[in-house]
């Protein structure tokens, strides 16, 4: 797309219809990582996973053709780290960056106070950043491992394709397939969980009747004395 | 209208399955990538904060930081900015139409000073790995950037030591 106009209403509709989605569905990132991990409950996680499914093959189909505008920067230690800290805050703060924006628009006031700090944390980085220059601009990324930079360089299923002559697409379909192995095992899980559930109630509504029970016993045996 | 499987009123209901709803996003989310990029909210928001730097602090005074000339000039017509104030939108619709819009304040002191650090720490931690949660999900790792699966790991172990610490707090 070629108008910057264009771009930004194309952004607004995806994003208008991305925020009805998730305000009705109540799908929260930080909940697919922070449910999984405490509570061993994946309602989040699934559908992280069927989006990441969906997406794989869609980006891979596309990138076999030459097509789509995948992210083109040099990857390095600096996204472990900078994801790490993400990973802390976002539970600390209880959303994640699309939540902030949609609890923010349902009038959640701790949300929109996340979202400053969020700002105001990446006001205090660009002032690091201007003192030690680390992670490299783009400008200085060349997409060749750069180990003194701490970086790994470019790489993509666009680029696997270009380097072993395999479709990109295939390499998608391995991706997919190993989610989907991800989404199964949940799924057994949660099945699993289920029937420990329903064995747990079927106990305690034995134990509840035996309990009813034996009251109408001891007056049998009163009766019979 | 009797019968109908789904109507507009329901949608505004009852909540709607994560995955019904993330199965179309990601389906939008690859007609995005072929427009103009996959979603993302991290750099719309750096974008952000250097026009709301640039208000606040005047543009020569921004321009003198070598970030925001190096790295992000900051610039109104950045399409990122325009994804996150649509999702800003499209939830302000979704809670009113559906009776949920009311204003909800954070009740005790510690939990705004877990949500200051953790906006902090979100801020920081976008800043310094270029990317946020949803281009680590939605945008990186299925394009099988190489990048996607070293935030991946840095989130999941990001996600851990966070979910313990808030279970500390929960155990007090």
């Amino acid at each position: 797309m070629d108008s910057a106009i264009g771009e930004c209403l194309a952004a607004f509709v995806f994003g208008s219809v991305v925020g009805l989605l998730v305000q009705r569905s109540r799908f929260c990132n930080t909940a697919a990582l922070r449910d999984a991990i405490l509570f061993k409950t994946y309602r989040n996680t699934k559908a992280l996973l069927v989006a990441m499914m969906i997406l794989t093959l869609g980006f891979t189909t596309f990138l076999t053709f030459g097509e789509g505008n995948p992210m083109h920067f040099d990857v390095g230690l600096n996204q472990i780290m900078g994801l790490f800290l993400f990973g802390i805050g976002m539970v600390l703060a209880g959303a994640c960056t699309v939540s902030t924006w949609v609890k923010t628009g349902e009038g959640n006031v701790g949300a929109l106070w996340a979202l400053l700090f969020t700002f105001i944390g990446m006001f205090l980085f660009s002032l690091l950043w201007s003192v030690n220059y680390w992670p490299p601009a783009s400008l200085s990324m060349t997409g060749e491992p750069n180990l003194s930079a701490l970086q790994l360089g470019y790489s993509n299923a666009a680029t696997l394709q270009e380097k072993f002559g395999i479709p990109a697409v295939v390499f998608g379909a391995v991706q997919t397939l190993v989610l989907f192995a991800i989404y199964r095992a949940i799924r057994r899980k949660e099945t699993i969980q289920h029937q420990h559930h329903e064995e747990a109630a079927a106990r305690r509504e034995a134990a509840k009747a035996a309990k009813a029970a034996k009251p109408a016993n001891t007056d049998a045996r009163t009766e019979q004395a | 209208m009797k019968g109908a499987p789904f109507t507009a009123m329901e949608f505004f209901r009852k909540t709607l399955d994560p995955v019904i709803a993330l199965a179309a996003i990601a389906f939008l989310d690859i007609f995005l990538f072929l427009l103009v990029g996959a979603w993302t909210v991290g750099g719309g928001e750096t974008m952000m904060t250097g026009l709301f730097a640039e208000l606040v602090m005047g543009k020569e005074a921004v321009a003198r930081i070598p970030f925001w000339s190096l790295v992000f000039k900051p610039d109104i017509a950045y399409w990122k900015i325009y994804i996150s104030l649509g999702m800003l939108f499209g939830a302000f619709v979704g809670a009113v139409l559906s009776k949920e819009f009311y204003l909800r304040l954070p009740r005790r002191l510690s939990e705004w000073v877990l949500i200051t650090i953790g906006g902090l720490l979100m801020g920081i931690g976008i800043r310094l790995a270029f990317v946020c949660n949803v281009s680590t999900f939605f945008g990186l790792t299925p394009e099988m950037n190489l990048g996607g699966y070293l935030s991946i790991s840095g989130i999941i172990a990001g996600a851990w030591v966070g979910s313990m610490i808030y279970k500390k707090i929960l155990e007090g």
